[in-house]
């Protein structure tokens, strides 16, 4: 009875839609204990969506930096990116090959079975 | 419910394609496969790292410096991120990183065979990076399925961050392909260098009871050979196509059997390298990973402590 009489807090609520994907902040809500704002966030933010976790954060818990430069990127870091090399396309057909991309390579990898066609594409580059 | 009823359940959930978190429950079997392979996972980005930042200093230009500095961050993060997966894991053993770290310079546990070999000239260090992290990335892009879904989120992160390994990597390459005679020789002899402790990267041939029990538990869903052969179909043509001769004359696609022929590592040598540390570089690089514990430990402890 007596967490009832403290005044509501503000609780940060965090969803998960899938074990691959990260917990994603979606808003936040006011109530008086934990157990009150899981389900609070729950109607609030999952009436529809099927989701897989729920993790409700009281505001104070949460701890971030203050200073605007916290964030700030001094200098140019083409060279930690992708970015930075985009002249391998062009490198690559001098050789008579085409660039890969890690999309690529992720798609090749998940196929199910390596199809025909495929491996006769890459071989083909041989010849 | 019995062990035996869990367990029957648990193989029929993964089977299904369902993921499992830390918090669940899980057969010991299934969480000593994830340690074993996480915990080498997570030790050889960090012994990864050694080859290339002997090359930090002395990097043809500044950028290249800067980047090969970024990929050294990248790796040891990499580390960082997959230990605190084997630490929640090991956690009913009583193991946290402490202890994690300790196995690394105790030789208690392994790290991939690549990371044993020296990096000699600048065509090794951009090798490493085109096809050393190459390897790695279809590696890795395998294991984006696995059915431990902590290790499955950390790995999309760390393929996200390998594409920048990938560009960096080939783009050294091929400016030391447009480079002179003596540059394309030096890049040649790199790859002869390279090419079998490539092949063995993948592991043996034959699918091992370890491996069957991860193909079961679906931590893995791929085989060494399955993931060998994309490698090659990938890499080969490019390899061929930069002009290099690969250090195998038996080397083809063979169109009646879907699959590429090459000559076998010798299996032996290799293995001797990972499981005694006996490669040209393992104790050097064990021996400063043992220093850098030992000067670092007050950070560990300033950071478990909060002193
Ligand atoms: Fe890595
Ligand atoms: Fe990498």
């Amino acid at each position: 009875m007596e967490k009832q009489t403290e005044p509501s807090g503000v609780y940060e609520v965090f969803v998960q839609r899938d074990h691959l994907d990260p917990m994603m902040h979606v808003g936040s809500l006011l109530a008086p204990t934990n157990e009150l704002a899981l389900q609070l966030a729950r109607e609030n933010f999952t009436r529809r969506e099927q989701i897989l976790q729920i993790w409700v954060v009281p505001r104070t818990h949460i701890y971030s930096a203050e200073e605007d430069d916290f964030h700030a990127r001094e200098m140019d870091r083409s060279y930690r990116e992708v970015s930075g090399y985009t002249e391998n396309g062009r490198l690559w057909r001098m050789f008579k090959e085409k660039e890969i991309t890690l999309e690529e390579i992720v798609r090749y990898v998940e196929q199910k079975k390596q199809s025909k066609h495929d491996l006769h594409r890459e071989e083909s580059h041989e010849s | 419910m019995d062990s035996q009823r869990l367990e029957e359940e648990f193989v029929k959930r993964v089977q299904s394609g369902a993921k499992i978190e830390a918090s669940d429950w899980m057969p010991d079997g299934y969480r000593h496969l994830l340690i074993k392979l996480i915990h080498m996972h997570a030790v050889s980005e960090i012994m990864g790292v050694y080859p290339e930042k002997e090359w930090v200093p002395k990097a043809p230009n500044l950028r290249r410096k800067l980047a090969l500095m970024a990929k050294v961050q990248d790796e040891m993060g990499h580390g960082q991120l997959l230990l605190r997966i084997v630490e929640d894991l090991a956690a009913p053993y009583g193991k946290g990183r402490e202890e994690l770290l300790d196995d690394l310079v105790e030789g208690k546990v392994k790290f991939h065979n690549v990371f044993h070999m020296e990096a000699r000239t600048w065509a090794d260090a951009g090798l490493i990076g085109w096809l050393i992290d190459g390897a790695a990335i279809i590696n890795q892009a395998s294991l984006l399925s696995t059915s431990y879904a902590p290790y499955a989120r950390i790995l999309k992160r760390i393929c996200a961050e390998e594409s920048f390994h990938m560009q960096h990597g080939e783009n050294v390459i091929l400016s030391i392909a447009m480079g002179t005679d003596e540059q394309r020789k030096m890049l040649q002899d790199s790859l002869d260098y390279w090419w079998y402790s490539l092949l063995f990267f993948f592991g043996p041939l034959e699918i091992t009871p370890a491996a069957q029990k991860m193909l079961h538990y679906r931590i893995r869903t791929k085989t060494n050979e399955e993931l060998r052969q994309k490698f090659l179909a990938k890499y080969v043509p490019r390899i061929w196509s930069l002009g290099l001769t690969i250090p195998d004359p038996t080397l083809h696609y063979d169109s009646k059997l879907e699959r590429w022929h090459y000559a076998e590592p010798e299996w032996e040598v290799f293995q001797k390298i990972v499981s005694e540390n006996k490669g040209p570089k393992s104790q050097e690089r064990i021996a400063l990973r043992r220093i850098a514990q030992d000067q670092h430990k007050w950070v560990r402890l300033a950071m478990t402590t909060g002193i």
